[in-house]
């Protein structure tokens, strides 16, 4: 009963912050001096073509009514269609979004198997040379900014060892960006590296914390091997900062998302949303910024139920 | 070691190799690497999107101009894909255009033409496009008030292979050939028309054309006349066209399989050529310092001119600088204090050509004026400052500021200084150092220049036509033309852009003789009259004339022939040829 009260809250809370979302973006964006048509026609579009334009997508009525229905057709599904690339926004989504999210997730998931237990190795070998090898690595990691790690991989990897293309896969469906798998593998690995090296750091902070419990004195007191604590508790304790940020993770993985996407030529969310930033494509901005709003919220939702899971404490804390 | 920290380590070296494995089958990417099919690629960040040859302003842009022409070849394909401007009738479907003597009507001829079907190309192929095109003329990208298709008054089919089109006044002949009859495609009536009914039949084609996953697929797609047909097109942007067997043209396709490929970036289409997966693609100018290393690698590095201007649009009505730029002597300062040789050579690399005016000096053409060519207002910031200070301005902390109003002119006020601010597109470092370039010279003018940048499509919006009271007047100057500011149909007038209330005379110039001058130029049959519209341009500086960049600089694959890259910035893949 506790956890469905919470989880009607929280769920609650996001649609509110999704609409607050939506309001703020749509003002902002309407906005904008000029508005998009002369922008998106070109040049040499005359003024009668320009204001059909403008009265074709409705950008002719108060901002209230255009507000209004948009959400109107929000509730109905309709997110609208491109301006520029001639596709429902809703269509759109669906193809670049898997994308994005295999990107997402294979980076995600490469930086937190390589970040964990680097961590705390890091925390079990804390200030031995090891340790200081793998901080300066993660700080170069980290400063290095996504773009150039990428260009750097590219130069390597597809220009100079040539064991890799330089463009990520560029079929349509998942089953054609699987097909080949040796196309994912430099923008897999761009996307990694920060989180690696961020996740690292948690990780050992977290470790080394835990090791300083009272309760791994204990457990070593009773004789429990260091393998058993390790693993048995400071592994799962130490987690829990770890999956906390993880949920916080998602828009900085979007964001990396559209520097990886741009480096290796693989149209994905991040791309369409720059792409609609650029061009003054408003249907297809605040689609984007709705599905970004709603994974984010989603995945902070996720962040504390596992949370909730892993640490029975956290569970008395929050409610 | 531990057994913990070995499984740790474990751990890792696990993890990392799992994905290594997941990565090492599959294979790179590589270049068409046959002579059967050839990888184009599209510019950077550009969606293929549209497939009918009609359609809005926002579908019919050149790329996807060029994939629609390459199905349904155009009746008159007036273009520089022969090397100059010229109607290339290999790639049209008429073959002759006769006009009347009065030079008020055309009657044109169609070749021994047959859609893919089967059934021949005929006169009521045309009349449906331009029954089509008159119906609907305010949704059509090429509609123009007073243009096509409102200066055609009559159709009329003599035969199924000749029909005649009625004007309603004279007209200079090869105007109308280049920049009106060159907008007809011929489209298959028999298999598009909705009974009868112009409107329905749009929106029926219209709609079709939204369903970008259709094209390879909808019979609608299939009934074509050009050298290709469709194979696949992808919304992601990647387009595959091959060989159309039942093509009766002249232009028969060289390569049988054309991959159009997008790019999200400029860098990374230059990885992509570097990595030698594209056949025909492009360097920025930036990169015109790695010439040797293309050429190492098996390319030619070729710059593809374009029939354009590039200027700086003064805003007339603008409430704190429009007074100034009213007056011939301050455009004439702010003109002779841009060095475009020195622009073009260090900033462009070469590869732009200075332009004095309002024709295209990319390539020789008859329309330029001697006046445009030999510069009136050659680089000298030290004439420049002349100009200002006999004008009423003397320097006051580095800035001109009009000191005796009864000689700066009408509506400049005392203390007035001459700054101003270009909202310039961003996004390009050529551009960026142009700016940057031109700032300097006009400081040393004494003409204070700001620089703001945003997208192209905002630097449009914001830079609209406007009227001095309007809040979205505030604009200065503008500048969208990293890859050139305007390009012109084959017969290269102004009146959109300089005739007064032009649909995109974005500063609201207006000069009644420079009005007249453009009305004659699509009227004489002589090309004294466009001669002269380009002299009276290039002496009143109704923009600040900028070098002319190239559209692109191309790099091709060596043994890649057959072609010249075509002026008007449409690409022709049934021209291209392996040759080697």
């Amino acid at each position: 009963m506790e956890t469905a009260l919470y989880l009607t809250r929280r769920l609650l809370q996001a649609l509110a912050v999704i609409l607050i979302v939506t309001v703020v973006v749509f003002c902002l964006l309407h906005a904008l001096p000029g508005g998009p048509a002369r922008g998106i026609l070109g040049p040499q579009a005359t003024a009668q073509q320009i204001a059909a334009f403008n009265h074709e997508q409705g950008l002719d009525r108060p901002l209230p009514v255009q507000y209004l229905y948009y959400l109107h057709t929000l509730v109905q599904g309709d997110l609208g269609t491109s301006y520029t690339l001639n596709e429902a926004v809703s269509r759109l989504i669906e193809q670049r979004l898997p994308k994005t999210l295999v990107l997402t997730v294979l980076s995600a998931l490469l930086g937190l198997l390589l970040a964990i237990p680097l961590g705390m190795w890091q925390g079990v070998r804390r200030n031995k040379p090891v340790d200081y090898a793998v901080t300066t690595l993660s700080f170069v990691a980290y400063s290095t900014p996504v773009y150039f790690l990428g260009l750097l991989l590219i130069l390597v990897f597809t220009q100079v060892l040539r064991w890799f293309p330089s463009q990520a896969p560029q079929g349509d469906t998942l089953a054609q960006v699987f097909a080949d798998p040796l196309a994912l593998v430099l923008p897999v690995v761009t996307g990694a590296a920060s989180m690696i090296a961020v996740f690292s750091r948690y990780m050992r902070a977290a470790t080394l914390e835990n090791l300083a419990e009272d309760y791994v004195r204990t457990a070593r007191a009773g004789g429990s091997r260091p393998g058993a604590i390790l693993w048995r508790h400071v592994f799962r304790n130490s987690l829990t900062p770890v999956i906390a940020m993880l949920g916080y993770y998602v828009p900085v993985l979007f964001g990396g998302a559209l520097v990886v996407e741009q480096l290796f030529n693989y149209p994905g969310m991040g791309l369409l949303f720059w792409s609609a930033a650029q061009s003054s494509d408003y249907p297809v901005l605040l689609g984007c910024v709705l599905v970004i709003s709603v994974a984010t919220v989603i995945g902070t939702l996720l962040a504390d139920i596992v949370q909730r899971i892993v640490d029975p404490r956290v569970k008395t804390e929050r409610i | 070691m531990s057994p913990a920290r070995t499984r740790l380590l474990a751990g890792a070296v696990l993890s990392t190799g799992t994905l290594l494995l997941a990565g090492c089958s599959g294979s790179g990417g590589t270049s068409s690497a046959s002579h059967d099919s050839i990888n184009y690629a599209l510019p950077a960040n550009f969606t293929p999107n549209w497939i009918l040859p009609i359609g809005t302003a926002a579908h019919l842009n050149t790329n996807n101009i060029s994939i629609a022409n390459s199905l349904w070849e155009p009746l008159i394909a007036y273009d520089g894909s022969t090397g100059k401007i010229a109607w290339n009738k290999a790639g049209s479907v008429a073959t002759d255009a006769k006009f009347a003597a009065d030079n008020k009507s055309v009657t044109i001829t169609l070749g021994d033409r047959h859609w893919s079907d089967g059934k021949p190309i005929t006169s009521a192929d045309v009349k449906f496009w331009f029954d089509l095109i008159k119906a609907n003329k305010a949704e059509w990208a090429g509609y123009n008030p007073g243009k096509a298709p409102d200066n055609w008054i009559s159709f009329k089919s003599v035969d199924d292979r000749h029909f005649t089109i009625t004007f309603d006044k004279a007209y200079n002949p090869q105007w109308m050939l280049a920049n009106e009859l060159s907008s007809i495609n011929p489209l298959p009536q028999h298999a598009w028309d909705q009974g009868g009914d112009a409107k329905k039949t749009w929106t029926y084609l219209n709609n079709a054309a939204k369903n970008i996953s259709g094209y390879a697929s909808n019979s609608l797609w299939k009934t074509i006349s050009g050298p290709y047909a469709v194979t696949s097109f992808s919304t992601a942007g990647k387009v595959v066209l091959t060989a159309n067997k039942k093509y009766d043209g002249g232009e028969k396709p060289g390569i049988p399989t054309v991959n159009l490929l997008p790019f999200t970036t400029a860098d990374a289409e230059k990885n992509a050529l570097r990595s030698g997966t594209v056949d025909y693609g492009y360097i920025e100018a930036t990169d015109l310092d790695q010439k040797d290393r293309f050429t190492a690698q098996g390319y030619e590095v070729k710059p593809w001119s374009g029939w354009a201007i590039t200027y700086m649009p003064y805003n007339f009505n603008n409430p704190a600088m429009g007074a100034v730029f009213k007056q011939l002597y301050a455009r004439q300062a702010v003109q002779r204090s841009i060095d475009q040789a020195g622009l073009a050579k260090v900033i462009f690399g070469g590869t732009a050509v200075p332009g004095y005016g309002p024709v295209p000096q990319g390539q020789a053409s008859a329309f330029v004026s001697p006046v445009q060519k030999d510069d009136p207002y050659p680089f000298s910031t030290s004439a420049a400052r002349e100009l200002l200070t006999g004008h009423g301005w003397s320097e006051q902390g580095g800035v001109m500021t009009c000191t005796e109003p009864a000689q700066c002119g009408a509506g400049i006020a005392k203390g007035t200084k001459f700054e101003m601010q270009v909202l310039s597109q961003s996004g390009s470092t050529v551009t960026d150092n142009m700016m940057s370039a031109i700032q300097s010279s006009l400081a040393k003018t004494g003409i204070k220049f700001s620089i703001k940048t945003a997208p192209v499509n905002s630097v449009l919006s914001q830079t609209p036509q406007c009227t001095a009271g309007q809040s979205i007047c505030t604009w200065q100057l503008s500048f969208f033309g990293t890859a050139g500011s305007w390009y012109f149909s084959a017969f290269p007038t102004g009146d959109s852009l300089f005739q007064s209330k032009g649909g995109s005379n974005f500063g609201n110039y207006s000069n009644p003789a420079v009005d007249t001058l453009i009305s004659r130029s699509t009227t004489s049959s002589s090309n004294q009259a466009i001669q002269d519209y380009s002299a009276a341009l290039a002496k009143d500086l109704p923009v600040i004339w900028l070098p002319e960049p190239v559209y692109q600089i191309s790099v091709i694959r060596n043994g890649l022939g057959g072609f010249s890259q075509d002026s008007l910035a449409n690409f022709h893949p049934a021209q291209w040829k392996w040759t080697g």
